[in-house]
């Protein structure tokens, strides 16, 4: 590590945390200080921070120990006089207004709930909101509220399902699932379709028994049942009671089981059948025959609510319900605006037809019927006006009735559609999670945290290092201890599997020579890429200007190299969707092959060199796929794969998804975003970055003098990967956090310089040579993308800043750490699934906010 | 230093010619901005423009305009949003402003108000934005004003004035109390029952035969009747008597209408006992049967007890126009009709429709899709005009009452909006009283009413929040721990 990393930009462990009679002077220097939120500027008065002196940006003044700054701020730069902040900056502006105005207003496109976060972050008391910005904040934020309860709700539901306490409670649980899941498996969708079935075929035989053709007469005179329809019924409802019974005894929870709307609603429609019976059995004889015949009359009118029974299988009818039950107030509304029509129109046409011969209109309450058929526009015609002033009276009433129905309405239909919408989205979200989960007992999962590939990724490179100088026969040691997650793959992989396994081999030996023993084609390929990278970074890293030709030379023998494998691979790869998604899974090992292997590649992703590294490792991946095959359009054969892909495409392609705050791609289009917006902030700081490149060619151009040693070779060949070397060298794995986010935090710096550099030439090589036609679409807005830096570089600090959000926050990675470690040290059962479990929840939870920059906080909360 | 900071203004004051095109650095909450002098001087009333002007006034002119000056990089330094500033700007260079999105409007006003920039130079598509925010504002502050009087008691009042205020708020906030709830409920109460007494005395069955032959009302429903009245009376009157304003309570619409209910008992009354001396008996029994009638209108005595009734006349109200469109349409229509189906039906002989004004009739039945059958038509053509008129109703019909729909929908959701802004903004006063801040009601009213002006709150607010703004260093994850848990 060249030791003028240290000097500028943010500090490093390495260095001592400065003293407090410096951090004092350099407050004291200056009036204002710079607060940098998420890579957004702002410079501030000291004076005005002090206006409140108890909230988070208050005490920074106060603090003059490197501890006690580090616990208000996330990094700071004393000869900048700049204090970092790893924080949401939109909600930052408004909230650093209310130091200024003293009023707390709140960005309109804002989500209320991450809002509240900042707002509890920075220690401001939501209450300070103004009056025009509270009811809209308070209303999201009820809003909020309430769909987080029901999530939660719908969460503790599936929880609540443990069937642990009694016997055969596996049996139980398939039988639950059988009868209460109609998605969960083929039978169970037969099921509920035999259901729906025999709740029609009742109800028509309901309707048919009251036909008096179908209807016999008993001894009594009395009309009875037509046996035929009788027989139909009894099946009926043994169906409904076997189902009913198999339901209660199979539920985990028997009172929550009886409390349930739709359970009782079962219970009602086989109920009255049975108590038919008892009564008529039991009464044959005796003489109140006439009262018993009564009693079964109404029970047979409550065998109607069987129809009701289809609300189970219809997501439409309970949201109906649940409708209904919500805006009861409308309901009670539109109730009373028709009762005061009536009232009001019935008195009045009763005094204007009181007096005609005849009349209908014979009192006021007679009249209400007429109203009511008016009012809702319904007209029989049994009674109406017929003098001239009763006319006039119900032609009023006529609109007045079309008025009054309309008017609340909306909000009962709003109701609605808000409550089905989100129906929708759970019940999406369901099959989401359930598809999560048969991809996590397939062992594809891994690569889906992006997150977690990323932390294991660190982690094997720590052992990479550890041992890099031991012997072989450790090595497999190693691979047992640590790999497990790509070994219990293994198992599902196929033709994919030996281009990755190998190369991570190679990889993780860092030693060619056994690689070279494998005689698998893509290996061999592999190869010889990475050779040819070699000496394309070695003549670049020369400080002449001879490097493009060489460059370009090795350019096109890659292209070569693609172009002699045709693609008999294609159908293979596109129909062997499991195979591929064990692939993408593998990328947490294959970034690193991604990075040592495709040079040119990062540099062209470079306009996100940091932000971008562990997708990259996926692309990357994806790339070494696709190599052999000739790579026109990887995309298009990769990502409609499998859902678990499909999901990756969809962060890669929607900068809106607030999905992971970690995920790189996102922090990337976030950047990209930022980067439209300002433009004239850093010029500044560009200076000061610009004073990097320096020292790390000259080291590159040692190593790539010597190119003996492994360590060099690597970095010289990838400085993510040299970096990542570096900086688990100098943390051990289980600092504490907060090192270990500073130092990754300096390390990101310094890689990004590093590129930043290399991209200087690297990039202008790439373009003066016209990059060759393997370029997809997707690459060429990368390269964009990349241009546009190039062209400022004050937004590499930027970049830094995205960047660091991703290492930075400690909590993040020593859970991530957590996660991985339990995903390696065995992914056996329970409580690892719990873990992966939450894990997996907590995308569905931030979709909710829906707005686009702070996931962050979210996962922090996590 | 000190000789830079004295040389800087006497190099402007070397000719106006130079200021005209001298450049100034605005550093404004890290954001750096840099003008030409003559750029800023075509708003000479702007906080910028005078920057300008200033530089010849030395060092304390500066420092009066700005936060902070930086002699070396001449660099005004303004502790404001950057954000609006960037907007603001705009009027240097376009001669008009448009709101970013996103920025509230009330806060940008502020800004603008900062940069002495006039509101003139808002362009009317942001306009509209603000003023809205600002009748909200408004009416908000209305509302904690009109709770402000409830809860302001003075002690310098005599004891009338206090009496009168006690019943007032007995007899007009059902929320103040737990007896002016139960107040609240018994008159709702009385209301059903007189309007239930009024519907079920004109049953045949239910009602007497006196000795000249005439129907007459039960007399149990009589006396029901005469309580009830005997009830609302009293109401109105002590309603009356409490009210600060007298005449603007007997203006008020729900007050004429409880006027109403209770007027026609008491002419019927009158006219039966004192008008059989003045006219004949026959005309005196029209005339309280027609009385009668009002009674009516103490169904709309129930607005006062539900605010779905107010906010429907407020809705109907706010769309007279439309209301006025939709009647429109029905009378085309019905007339159209009308005499379309009149003419189609001459040719049948057993035709209903016997003239043009008959036929309006059915033409209203029809269009509002109603259809008694009294009135049909019988030939092919009448038939195809009624489908036609049919059709053309319903859409004449659903045309304008989409936008009284949403006057109504906004409305009902602003109420509910406003009452919860309300609340907070109480909240808010109560924050500033427990501060410290030596205050009665008299000086929270007149923060209020700045409030409602949008009027600084500030330096008080800025205390308050010493005592009251915590920092969640530490209970952070606590809390956050906690919200998951909920989640979960």
């Amino acid at each position: 590590m060249p030791l003028g990393m240290n000097k500028h930009g943010s500090r490093s462990t390495t260095s001592l945390p400065p003293d407090p009679t410096e951090i004092v002077r350099s407050k004291a220097c200056s009036r204002r200080v710079k607060l940098n939120v998420g890579g957004l500027a702002h410079e501030v008065l000291w004076r005005t921070l002090d206006r409140l002196p108890r909230t988070r940006l208050g005490k920074l003044r106060d603090c003059n120990t490197h501890d006690s700054l580090m616990e208000i701020c996330d990094d700071y730069n004393l000869e900048e006089n700049e204090y970092f902040f790893d924080r949401h900056p939109g909600a930052f502006t408004s909230i650093l207004n209310f130091y200024r105005t003293g009023k707390l207003h709140m960005m309109e496109e804002m989500c209320a709930l991450s809002f509240s976060q900042e707002l509890d972050y920075w220690g401001v008391d939501e209450i300070y909101l103004e009056s025009c910005c509270q009811a809209r904040y308070h209303q999201k934020k009820e809003q909020m509220n309430e769909e987080l309860k029901r999530e939660a709700e719908t969460l503790r539901e599936r929880e609540g399902e443990e069937f642990d306490n009694t016997c055969c409670a596996e049996k139980r649980k398939k039988l639950w699932d059988l009868l209460e899941k109609p998605n969960s498996s083929v039978a169970a969708k037969i099921l509920a379709i035999i259901s729906i079935m025999f709740i029609v075929l009742s109800t028509i035989a309901l309707s048919l028994n009251t036909l008096p053709e179908l209807q016999g007469v008993d001894e009594f005179g009395q009309t009875t049942d037509n046996p035929q329809l009788a027989h139909v019924e009894a099946v009926c409802i043994a169906w409904f009671t076997m189902e009913y019974l198999l339901r209660f005894l199979s539920s985990p929870k028997k009172w929550k089981f009886f409390k349930g709307p739709l359970n009782a609603i079962d219970l009602l429609a086989i109920l009255p059948y049975y108590v038919t019976i008892f009564l008529t059995e039991s009464n044959k004889s005796v003489l109140q025959f006439q009262n018993v015949r009564r009693v079964v009359q109404i029970f047979r009118i409550m065998r109607i609510l069987r129809i009701l029974k289809l609300a189970r299988h219809s997501t439409g009818l309970q949201s109906l319900g649940f409708t209904l039950r919500r805006s009861y107030n409308e309901l009670g509304l539109l109730i009373l605006f028709l009762a005061m029509g009536i009232m009001i129109f019935s008195s009045l046409v009763f005094f204007a037809e009181k007096d005609e011969d005849d009349t209908k209109f014979k009192s006021i309450p007679a009249s209400f019927w007429w109203a009511t058929i008016t009012m809702t526009t319904v007209g029989y015609g049994d009674i109406y006006p017929k003098t001239l002033l009763g006319k006039i009276v119900g032609g009023l009433c006529c609109i007045a009735g079309v008025l009054v129905i309309a008017l609340p309405i909306p909000i009962i239909v709003n109701n609605f559609s808000e409550f089905y919408k989100e129906q929708k989205r759970q019940e999406k979200a369901i099959k989401r999670r359930e598809a999560l989960e048969r991809a996590k007992r397939n062992g594809s999962i891994v690569s889906m945290n992006m997150k977690d590939a990323f932390a294991r990724s660190i982690e094997l490179m720590d052992i990479v290092v550890e041992k890099n100088g031991e012997s072989i026969a450790k090595k497999d040691k190693v691979q047992d201890n640590h790999l497990s997650p790509s070994r219990w793959k293994w198992t599902k992989r196929t033709l994919s599997e030996t281009s990755s396994s190998k190369s991570f081999e190679t990889k993780e030996q860092g030693s060619p020579e056994k690689a070279r023993s494998s005689s698998s084609p893509q290996h061999l390929n592999v190869q010889q890429l990475e050779d040819m990278y070699n000496k394309m970074a070695k003549t670049q890293s020369q400080p002449n200007l001879i490097t493009k030709e060489p460059g370009q030379a090795g350019k096109q023998k890659e292209e070569l190299e693609m172009e002699t494998l045709p693609g008999p691979m294609v159908p293979l790869l596109a129909t062997r969707t499991d195979g591929i998604v064990d692939m993408r899974s593998m990328s947490s090992i294959d970034s690193f092959i991604s990075c040592a292997a495709e040079f040119p590649d990062p540099a062209r992703f470079s306009h996100s060199p940091l932000t971008a590294l562990p997708c990259k490792g996926g692309i990357g991946l994806v790339q070494e796929q696709g190599r052999p095959e000739g790579s026109g359009a990887r995309y298009g054969e990769v990502n409609p794969s499998s859902e678990s892909s499909h999901r990756s495409a969809f962060f890669i392609e929607s900068p809106k998804s607030s999905i992971k705050a970690s995920n790189p791609l996102k922090l990337r289009s976030l950047k990209v975003n930022f980067m439209e917006e300002d433009t004239s902030t850093f010029v500044p700081a560009s200076n000061v970055l610009r004073t990097y490149p320096d020292p790390l060619k000259s080291r590159g151009a040692a190593a790539a003098a010597t190119d003996a040693s492994l360590l060099c070779d690597r970095s010289l060949m990838s400085p993510e990967t040299s970096i990542y070397t570096t900086a688990s060298a100098r943390t051990p794995p289980k600092s504490p956090e907060s090192q270990a986010a500073l130092a990754f935090n300096f390390h990101d710096a310094g890689i990004h310089k590093y590129i930043d550099a290399d991209t200087d030439d690297e990039g202008q090589l790439m373009y003066d040579s016209s990059p060759p036609g393997n370029v997809s679409p997707k690459y060429s807005v990368a390269n964009s993308g990349y241009l546009k830096q190039k062209d400022h570089v004050y937004r590499t600090e930027k970049n830094h800043l995205e960047a660091a959000a991703l290492p930075t926050s400690p909590k993040l990675i020593g859970q991530n750490c957590i996660y991985s470690m339990e995903g390696i040290t065995g992914r056996t059962q329970g409580n690892q699934e719990t873990v992966r479990l939450e894990n997996h929840i907590s995308p569905e939870v931030h979709v909710l906010p829906g707005s686009g920059g702070h996931a962050n906080t979210h996962d922090q909360s996590i | 230093k000190m000789a830079g900071d004295s040389r800087f203004p006497d190099v402007d004051t070397d000719g106006s010619e130079k200021s005209e095109e001298m450049e100034i650095v605005v550093n404004v909450g890290g954001v750096r901005q840099v003008f030409y002098g003559d750029n800023l001087n075509q708003y000479p009333e702007t906080r910028l423009a005078e920057l300008v002007n200033c530089l010849s006034g030395g060092y304390d002119s500066i420092f009066s305009l700005c936060d902070d000056y930086d002699p070396g990089k001449r660099e005004f330094y303004f502790d404001r949003d950057p954000d609006a500033f960037k907007c603001i700007i705009d009027v240097y260079y376009f001669g008009e402003i448009h709101m970013k999105k996103g920025i509230c409007p009330i806060c940008f006003k502020n800004e603008m108000e900062f940069w002495k920039v006039d509101l003139q130079f808002l362009d009317d598509c942001c306009k509209a934005h603000l003023s809205e925010k600002k009748e909200e504002l408004e009416e908000i502050a209305r509302r904690v004003q009109l709770i402000l009087d409830d809860l302001g008691v003075d002690a310098s009042e005599s004891r009338w004035k206090k009496c009168q205020k006690c019943i007032w708020k007995f007899l007009e906030k059902p929320e103040s109390s737990y007896p002016a709830r139960v107040i609240a409920v018994l008159s709702f109460l009385f209301i059903l029952i007189s309007s239930v007494v009024m519907c079920v005395g004109t049953i045949p069955d239910l009602q007497v035969v006196d000795a000249e032959g005439n129907r007459m009302e039960h007399p149990t429903l009589d006396s029901i009747e005469t309580a009830c009245i005997g009830w609302f009376t009293v109401e109105y009157v002590l309603r009356l008597i409490s009210s600060p304003n007298k005449l603007h309570f007997a203006l008020s619409f729900m007050n004429i209408v409880d006027v109403l209910a209770i007027l026609p008992f008491y002419v019927s009354l009158t006219l039966t006992h004192l008008g059989a001396k003045l006219m004949e008996l026959s005309n005196v029994q029209q005339a309280v049967q027609a009385l009668r009638i009002m009674r009516i209108a103490r169904i709309f005595k129930l607005a006062r007890h539900s605010s779905g009734l107010q906010t429907l006349t407020y809705a109907l109200k706010r769309s007279f126009k439309e209301l006025g469109l939709l009647l429109m349409y029905l009378a085309v229509g019905i007339f159209v009709f009308s005499a379309l189906g009149y003419t189609m039906e001459q040719s049948h002989p057993e035709t209903l429709f016997k003239s043009i004004p008959q036929s309006f009739w059915w033409a209203i039945i029809t269009m509002t899709t109603v259809g008694y059958g009294d009135i049909y038509p019988k030939t092919t053509l009448g038939k195809l005009n009624a489908a036609i008129s049919f059709l053309c109703g319903v859409i004449a019909i659903a045309l304008p009452i989409h936008p009284i729909i949403n006057n109504f929908v906004r409305y009902y959701n602003k109420q509910r909006v406003l009452e919860t802004a309300a609340k907070h903004e109480l909240e808010l006063m109560e924050l500033n009283s427990a501060e410290g801040k030596a205050a009665g009601s008299r000086s929270e009213l007149e923060d209020l009413s700045r409030e409602g002006k949008e009027g600084p709150f500030y330096s008080s607010r800025i205390k308050v929040s010493h005592s009251d703004t915590f920092i969640h260093l530490l209970s952070e994850e606590k809390h956050h721990r906690t919200r998951l848990q909920s989640c979960k």
